[in-house]
């Protein structure tokens, strides 16, 4: 436990100075209403949804939890491939119990054109993803099984650092992962290249990857470790109402991520915040004879999920406060705080953002700082000038 | 007690072929590519009179009767021709006898809901056939340009009696018989294209019967075999995410199965040395050939439960049956990646059929929660046959596979209770 805090105490500061007062953004003096009241629109629909769709899928885990495991008389397999079929029929249930808040949120999203693919297209790709949670779920479950074999109840304390590997694995693929993936054009390479130098990141590429077809939101990220590292922008970035000036703010806040090493300390996050989660998950299967057994998994599937969600606020915060710091070392690179407060600024008109959401939704929902706390972060660097 | 089907195939092929014949087969069939187009041609009116006048009448005229009868025997005769599965010229008229011959029973009363829709039902039905007799119903594909293009054809768009048809032409050269497997195995896919047209030009209102055993025909035992003890239940949530659930299983067995490369490479030297597969070997692949039998039974919906990772025997309710390790002809070893290449065609086919029966399969199992029997057979069949092939390749067995729908001698059948006529009932 000590560790644990130690490490936390450890992972927890940031380049944001401290003592760093953010002034009071008055919203309704840069948005204009109408923008504000169709933002605000737009998020209560889906915070909503987003709630029912979390109140189902605990219920879908609670029923699973209480009937699931007589799902075993579909198994001709023995007992880990028993648990799998469990777990993926549990992710099943849950999908069929979800699929029409998604599709409701995808109606949403049409409505107000920030989603432009077709449904079909979008059910396509949903039936996708639930096969890599499949396969996810397959792995979570052969490797705590089969360490629940010789370690009994202790399982959790071996998975962690392998589940840690894997997330390092994979934090590692994730760059070559991303399709449609290509070069930027001139000048945006050029601009990369200088803010790459600026920051220290000289062996991190840019790329570009086309999305257009599928979403009118912006968006970038910093993805990989080490020689995979790279920064990507989506090509919706790079359309008006965007300007040069703004990408530039963008790309030097996904340089700032690896600046900062966010990916490291969001992989020394996951193992931390991950250790509490799969001691909560052995505790409860262990009423059910443990995570040996396969009846045990239907139940370790709500302690799983179930744990996640009580965290969420949590990891949320983390999140937060490292976009924080990569807004703050975009500030320091491209020293130009308009261009951020514009981006910002337009964020709310492409994206439909609200820019200053209720706390209780900030806090549950968020990964990135709002709107008006970014604006408000800008214009602190700019009187600390 | 479910009655014979009325759209049979009798058999009276004796195997054996003129090589002369055979040789010139597809050109001397040419007066009847004319004739079947001619009369195709007027089938397709007669057809539509047919569908209209059975749907008023609730049963097809005799006179339509016997003309769609004669077309649907010219048919199957001529296909039996060209696909050398009978030697004889066939006639023209489809009313003479020919050694793979249909008997089609008289007319009955059709019901006239089913005959509203007799189109859009028969669509499984033509598909099926397609799968057995399509000449050609895939296509080449081709993209990009220069270097970086490519471009190619799917083999499993030819049919599977036409598959057969081209290795049997070698072998009956070579011969001058025809493989009874060979034979056998068109004889299923004539028999159950000559049901389908039956049940498009309403022959008949009763849906083909995909069942290979229908009726029960005889083979050679061969040394590996199926275990089918299913019950035909199916779980409807797991049927709607077969192909999902069936992820984890792809991993593995492609994992599994570089390994057994290799291990099937090491067992080709060590048999080529020894003369016979190293018992560890043979273990182990055989352990990786009942693994890919249980997959394809989960996927294809042969079968219900989640198999097992490990290939266990006796743990699936679709299980091959293999043989313990053998002597192996050492020639025959040397060979045996090319001796294989038309049992591996064969069996591309087969599981063509099995996954055309999956495809509909799904459908009915998730409306029932029950495969129909027919489906599960064919796709049995289909394993059965992939199992001996892999045996094959992989070395554990020296015997070549069997593609005849049944093997050994079938069991007796049972006297039909024929239901007393109404002359015959008690006044």
């Amino acid at each position: 436990m000590a560790l644990w805090l130690v490490a936390a105490y450890l992972l927890w500061p940031t380049d944001v100075p401290g003592d760093l007062k953010l002034p009071s953004v008055d919203e309704t003096q840069i948005f204009d209403p109408a923008l504000l009241d169709e933002t605000e629109d737009f998020e209560r629909f889906l915070r909503w949804n987003d709630i029912a769709s979390n109140v189902v899928l605990l219920v879908v885990l609670v029923l699973f939890a209480w009937r699931g495991w007589r799902f075993a008389r579909e198994s001709a397999a023995g007992r880990i491939g028993t648990g799998m079929l469990l777990g993926m029929i549990g992710l099943a249930l849950v999908w069929i119990a979800q699929l029409p808040f998604a599709i409701a949120g995808i109606w949403w999203q049409k409505r107000y054109d920030i989603v432009t693919a077709g449904y079909l297209e979008w059910v396509l790709e949903n039936w996708l993803v639930l096969g890599a949670q499949f396969l996810f779920i397959c792995l979570w479950l052969l490797i705590t099984m089969a360490l629940a074999a010789p370690l009994r109840d202790r399982w959790w304390l071996a998975a962690a650092p392998v589940f840690a590997g894997l997330a390092l694995l994979l934090a590692f693929l994730t760059p070559y992962l991303v399709p449609d993936q290509r070069d930027p054009d001139p000048g945006l390479a050029a601009d990369g290249r200088r803010i790459a130098r600026a920051t220290g990141q000289q062996d991190v590429d840019l790329k570009v990857q086309e999305i257009g077809d599928l979403t009118e939101a912006p968006n970038a990220f910093a993805a990989g470790l080490g020689p995979s590292r790279r920064v990507v922008l989506w090509d919706t970035l790079l359309e008006p109402p965007f300007d040069r000036e703004e990408v530039r703010v963008v790309i030097a806040h996904e340089y700032g991520h690896h600046e900062s090493r966010h990916i490291w300390k969001g992989l020394a996050w996951y193992a931390l915040v991950s250790l509490p989660i799969l001691f909560v998950v052995a505790r409860v299967a262990r009423r059910w004879g443990g995570l040996y057994q396969p009846r045990a998994v239907p139940v370790a599937l709500l302690a799983l999920v179930g744990a996640s969600l009580v965290v969420q606020p949590f990891d949320n915060l983390i999140t937060r406060r490292m976009e924080m710091e990569a807004d703050w070392v975009a500030l320091e690179t491209t020293k130009d705080p308009d261009s951020a407060r514009e981006l910002f600024e337009e964020f709310a008109d492409t994206a439909l953002q609200d820019p200053d959401p209720p706390e209780w939704a900030h806090v549950w929902f968020d990964t990135h700082p709002s709107i008006v706390d970014r604006i408000a972060e800008a214009t602190a660097w700019e009187q600390r000038r | 007690m479910i009655s014979p089907h009325p759209v049979r195939v009798a058999v009276e092929d004796d195997l054996r072929r003129s090589r002369l014949t055979v040789f010139f087969r597809l050109l001397l069939a040419i007066p009847h590519y004319v004739w079947a187009a001619l009369w195709s041609a007027v089938m397709f009116f007669v057809g539509f009179v047919n569908w209209v006048v059975t749907l008023v009448a609730g049963r097809l005229p005799g006179g339509l009767h016997m003309l769609t009868a004669a077309y649907v025997r010219y048919l199957t005769q001529l296909f039996a021709y060209l696909s050398l599965a009978a030697n004889p010229y066939p006639p023209f008229t489809g009313t003479e006898r020919y050694p793979i011959d249909v008997e089609i029973e008289d007319p009955g009363p059709q019901r006239r809901l089913i005959t509203l829709f007799r189109l859009p039902l028969a669509i499984p039905a033509l598909a099926f056939a397609a799968v057995f007799l399509a000449s050609y119903a895939g296509g080449s594909y081709s993209s990009g340009e220069g270097k970086n293009g490519y471009s190619g054809a799917t083999a499993s768009s030819i049919g599977l009696v036409w598959t057969v048809a081209f290795f049997a032409w070698f072998a009956c050269l070579a011969l001058g018989r025809m493989p009874m497997g060979f034979r056998n195995l068109q004889t299923y896919g004539l028999r159950y294209g000559a049901q389908a047209w039956a049940y498009l030009l309403l022959l008949t209102d009763r849906y083909p019967n995909l069942d290979p055993a229908d009726p029960p025909s005889t083979g050679p035992l061969h040394p590996v075999g199926l275990v089918v003890t299913d019950d035909l239940k199916r779980s409807r949530l797991t049927v709607f995410f077969r192909l999902l659930l069936t992820l984890p299983h792809v991993v593995w067995l492609i994992l599994w199965g570089v390994v057994a490369f290799l291990a099937g490479i090491a067992g080709w030297f060590a048999a080529l040395v020894m003369g016979r597969l190293p018992r560890a070997l043979h273990r182990f692949l055989a352990a990786y050939l009942h693994y890919v039998t249980h997959v394809g039974a989960f996927l294809f919906l042969t079968a219900n439960p989640f198999p097992g990772f490990t290939g266990t025997p006796g743990r699936y309710p679709v299980d091959p049956e293999l043989p313990e390790p053998e002597r192996q002809n050492r020639l025959v070893t040397l060979f045996r990646i090319f001796l294989a290449i038309p049992a591996f065609a064969v069996s591309s086919s087969l599981y063509s059929l099995a996954f055309v029966a999956a495809f509909f399969g799904w459908f009915v199992a998730l409306a029932l929660g029950r495969m129909p029997r027919s489906f599960r057979e064919a796709q049995a069949y289909a394993l059965r046959y992939g199992a001996q092939m892999n045996a094959y390749f992989w070395l554990l067995t020296s015997r070549y596979p069997y593609s005849g729908p049944s093997l050994g001698q079938p069991e007796p059948e049972p006297e039909p209770e024929l239901a007393p006529t109404p002359a015959e009932l008690p006044a």
